[in-house]
């Protein structure tokens, strides 16, 4: 069992069970094209917070087994992010109907942080891997920080798109919360220790 | 205990966040005082009159004790509109969020 749950196939199967459920019922005429613009891309950004939560909470709470777990498939996580994202695109081009159509959208600001933060996962998604990040060394890892202003992005595109707040604060509450925490830990004057004496 | 005190509240914040994303049918957009579903009128007649009017009707429920339409608006736009259920009065147009129209009080 615990070899099966260690293994990379058994991850990747439970990051493809969102859209096996999502294209099965849009396939079977259960769920509008339109209808799965949402949680398509609500499976995405929940992803992108679950990546981005493991650092943060393996720096709150140290490190634990369970997030040294989590940890070693981040990027996996990230790079299904980034699969739930190109599929919303894919139902949004659907649900559109025409290039004309699409390109009339882009000026409207819940339109384009979707592209942008799209824009800004494909590089992190194209170098999710070993021989990228031996090539790229410690460029690597400021394409990955790419991550923060496509969060930002997305959150702005979830806020406008459905013009309220409520949904797209919530699950990025978390995230800030983690954040927040590690913000004022670095704040916070460092005290001498009892035995450290004058 | 430190950490239990964090995982704690780093659990109360993941859960606040889910039970407030939860309910997706009532958006809060739009809140009509219509009365009992009784006295509405029929959706269907205000997917005929839009399409009179020259709109594409995609699809048409309640949310919000109002009329919640998706569809084309004739000039090619693609839209969230709320109606009042009672007199078809239109009350909100949402381009992907941008509004386009929305009446006073509402």
């Amino acid at each position: 069992m615990r070899t099966i749950i260690n293994s990379v196939r058994f991850v990747w199967v439970i990051l493809a069970l969102p859209a096996l459920f999502q294209l099965h019922g849009w396939w079977t005429g259960a769920i509008d094209t339109m209808d799965m613009l949402h949680p398509t891309g609500e499976t995405s950004a929940r992803l992108m917070i679950a990546a981005m939560l493991i650092g943060p909470l393996a720096g709150v709470l140290g490190p634990r087994r369970w997030l040294l777990w989590l940890l070693a498939r981040r990027r996996a996580l990230g790079v299904a992010a980034f699969g739930y994202a190109v599929l919303h695109l894919v139902f949004y081009a659907i649900d559109m109907g025409s290039l004309d159509a699409i390109l009339g959208e882009l000026p409207i600001a819940s339109i384009w942080t979707g592209w942008l933060a799209l824009a800004l996962m494909l590089p992190m998604a194209l170098t999710s891997n070993q021989r990228s990040m031996l090539w790229l060394r410690t460029a690597w890892k400021r394409v990955q920080q790419l991550a923060y202003p496509a969060a930002v992005l997305t959150l702005l595109h979830w806020w406008w798109v459905h013009d309220g707040a409520t949904a797209a604060v919530a699950h990025f509450a978390p995230l800030a919360f983690l954040w927040l925490l590690l913000a004022l830990r670095r704040l916070r004057p460092i005290r001498p220790s009892p035995q450290a004496g004058v | 205990m430190r950490s239990l005190f964090i995982a704690a509240a780093f659990g109360l914040a993941s859960a606040t966040a889910l039970s407030l994303s939860a309910p997706a049918e009532a958006t809060g957009k739009v809140k009509c005082q219509a009365g009992p579903q009784s006295g509405w009128k029929n959706v269907e007649a205000l997917k005929a009159q839009l399409v009179r009017e020259g709109w594409k009707v995609t699809k048409a429920k309640v949310d919000g004790g109002c009329y919640e339409v998706y569809g084309v608006l004739p000039t090619g736009e693609k839209v969230e509109a709320y109606f009042h259920p009672v007199s078809f009065e239109k009350l909100y147009v949402a381009q992907r969020g941008k509004v386009l129209f929305r009446k006073q009080g509402y």
